[in-house]
């Protein structure tokens, strides 16, 4: 057969008298360039070769396409090893028995059942959660300690810096704004209270539950992420292991032990930055020392110390959870980290919020 | 090209951490043939394999691919001879995030410059030769193991290369697909002239399909026969690939 090595691939349709329509491909057919668009009409087809140069696998493709919906197709005339490659793709059977894709009625009915079994799986999640704790503090639980001193490390001591740094800058912030206000009424030396007091009650728990959500939940919901990807948490369940128990008891354990103790050194540097800003000019080192005591009570103490607490466990949670759901693909494990932090300090504003009205309801 | 041989192997020692795990490779393979690599578990068929698709560096010995030496090739040599040859990974390794018609429309988009239209069409056509036309839309993560497989040999064949590494295709699969798959090699090789490399552990399959058979021998840690696979039915002719022949038949 002569033809034009440069011919571009085009095709024509043309109606026969007999109703049939005749498709006459010709030219160079390349998954490199343009295959042509073809518009026809009919259900019985007759494919024709017509200056047929080279072809790869875009002409079967392209026959697939146009054709696989039309009900008569000859394409006895093709050349035998273009047959076999259309003959071999497979136009609707899957070698696996096929499903369905869901209709509209049964779309709307599983994003239903799939927002209320999210719920039900945050809800099964704290339930396991709480079991596990609960065999673990009885001496029952198998856990992985190995990972529990590792987080301790981690989630922990690796804080340090971050926590200080951040509780220290919070305490001169507050120091410097509220200077600017108790200038006008002469009561400067009351900053020290005013450091003082909302370190212990408030800001040193949040800020460390906020950054312990940023270090420790995202980490815990990627690790926990990646082993769903891997199937180590199936491979956990197949040994008859709860994976919660055996991955997020002892994360949850070595944050909430770690968080407090965090808590307070920010609470401490906070006081202390406070102090910087204070007797710059206005205190001596004294009398800011001698108010932030007498201002720091032991209710006050214990206020910060509860919510410090329950932000380390909602922290160390929220992780566990959405690595534990989360999707068996990279995108899965990103997304999972992402929703980490955002439900971690979603739920620890929203537990500090209950925890004002209760203090103040008890005058705590 | 001079040399109709499409993969060389010259001495080519293989392995990890100048650690050898196969030495000794010797084998030229025509263009359009189909090579099975056996073996007994971890003998080296993959860490091979990858080597012979240019993905690994050899230990030592040189290895031809597509008449260029892959190694020692320049990047962007090396990287066109790659785009050329398609690679089915043990384990897939389809991009997770992406449904199956995407990872076989992810090379294309990359390196052909046609419409997303056409794109589309050769990406389900791709998916309908392997069996998967009605789960393009599915992720991996929501489809069989063999399903996962088959996608990773369409995404194998998106560019139309001249030839194709496959490691354990049919694993994974049920005897019904195995053969299918069987049919599918030997027709893309009838219709494309493409050059196939498989690893496989089924005597039937790789009596059906390959041409030609290297044995790697994990007791010496070299190649211990290369021949038709006929051949090693035969017993006598290379006495340890027969036996590992008839084991696996007879199980
Ligand atoms: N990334 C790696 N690093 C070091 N050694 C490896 C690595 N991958 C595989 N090996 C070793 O190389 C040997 C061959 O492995 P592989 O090629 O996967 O075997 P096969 O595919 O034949 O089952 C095994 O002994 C394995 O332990
Ligand atoms: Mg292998």
């Amino acid at each position: 057969m002569s033809h034009d090595p440069n011919s571009r691939s085009s095709a024509l349709a043309e109606i026969l008298s007999d109703g049939t329509t005749r498709v006459t491909i010709s030219g160079n057919w390349s998954i490199e360039s343009a295959v042509p668009n073809l518009i026809f009409k009919g259900d019985k087809v007759c494919l024709v070769p017509d200056n047929l140069g080279d072809f790869d696998s875009s002409l079967p493709a392209w026959l697939f396409q146009n054709f696989k919906n039309v009900r008569q197709i000859d394409i006895s005339r093709l050349p035998p090893r273009l047959q076999s490659l259309y003959n071999l793709a497979e136009k609707s059977t899957i070698w696996e028995s096929p499903t369905s894709p869901p209709g509209f009625i049964e779309r709307f009915g599983v994003w239903g059942i799939e927002s209320f079994s999210s719920w039900q799986r945050a809800m099964d999640h704290i339930g396991q959660t709480a079991v596990g704790l609960f065999r673990t503090l009885i001496g029952r639980g198998r856990v992985n300690w190995n990972d529990f001193a590792l987080q301790l490390q981690t989630s922990g001591v690796d804080a340090l810096p971050i926590v200080m740094l951040l509780g220290f800058l919070t305490g001169l912030i507050m120091a410097y704004v509220g200077l600017i206000q108790l200038r006008q009424v002469g009561a400067t030396v009351y900053v020290a209270n005013l450091v003082a007091l909302a370190m212990t009650r408030e800001m040193g728990a949040l800020m460390t539950g906020i950054i312990a959500c940023g270090r420790t939940s995202t980490s815990f919901a990627s690790q926990l992420g990646s082993m769903n990807v891997s199937q180590e948490s199936d491979a956990l369940r197949a040994l008859g292991i709860s994976p919660v128990e055996y991955l997020a008891v002892p994360r949850i354990l070595a944050v909430t032990l770690m968080v407090p103790l965090l808590s307070l050194f920010a609470t401490f540097v906070g006081v202390f930055g406070g102090m910087i800003v204070a007797c710059a000019g206005d205190l001596s080192i004294e009398q800011y020392l001698t108010q932030a005591i007498r201002a720091i009570t032991f209710k006050s103490f214990l206020v910060g110390f509860i919510k410090s607490f329950a932000f380390a466990f909602i922290a160390a949670w929220a992780g566990c959870y959405r690595g534990y759901v989360a999707q068996r693909s990279a995108l899965g494990v990103g997304n999972a980290a992402t929703s980490a932090a955002v439900l971690g300090i979603t739920l620890i504003v929203i537990a500090d919020a209950i925890f004002a009205v209760i203090f103040n309801l008890y005058n705590f | 090209m001079m040399n109709s041989s499409i993969l060389i192997s010259r001495n080519l020692c293989v392995g990890y951490n100048d650690k050898a795990v196969m030495s000794d490779i010797n084998f030229s393979l025509e263009a359009g043939k189909i090579l099975a690599i056996v073996g007994p578990s971890g003998c080296g068929k993959s860490t091979l394999m990858r080597v012979l698709g240019g993905l690994d560096e050899p230990l030592s010995g040189e290895c031809e691919l597509l008449g260029i030496k892959v190694t020692e090739a320049q990047v962007r040599q090396r990287e066109m001879t790659l785009r050329r040859s398609g690679f089915l990974f043990q384990g897939s390794a389809l991009f997770s995030s992406l449904t199956l018609r995407e990872n076989v429309e992810m090379p294309m988009r990359e390196f052909l410059g046609v419409s997303n239209l056409q794109i589309r069409q050769l990406a389900e056509y791709k998916l309908a030769l392997v069996g998967l036309a009605e789960a393009m839309d599915k992720l991996p993560s929501e489809v069989s193991g063999g399903m996962a497989k088959r996608a990773g040999i369409a995404r194998a064949m998106a560019l139309d290369p001249e030839i194709i590494f496959l490691d354990e295709p049919s694993a994974g699969l049920d005897p019904i697909s195995s053969a299918r798959l069987d049919e599918l090699i030997l027709k893309v090789r009838e219709s494309f002239g493409t050059t196939i490399v498989l690893v496989s552990h089924e005597v039937p399959s790789i009596l059906r399909t390959a041409d030609f058979c290297v044995y790697l021998d994990s007791d010496t840690g070299t190649m211990g026969a290369y021949a038709p696979p006929k051949d090693f039915l035969q017993p006598g002719s290379h006495p340890k690939a027969s036996a590992f022949f008839s084991q696996i038949k007879i199980s």
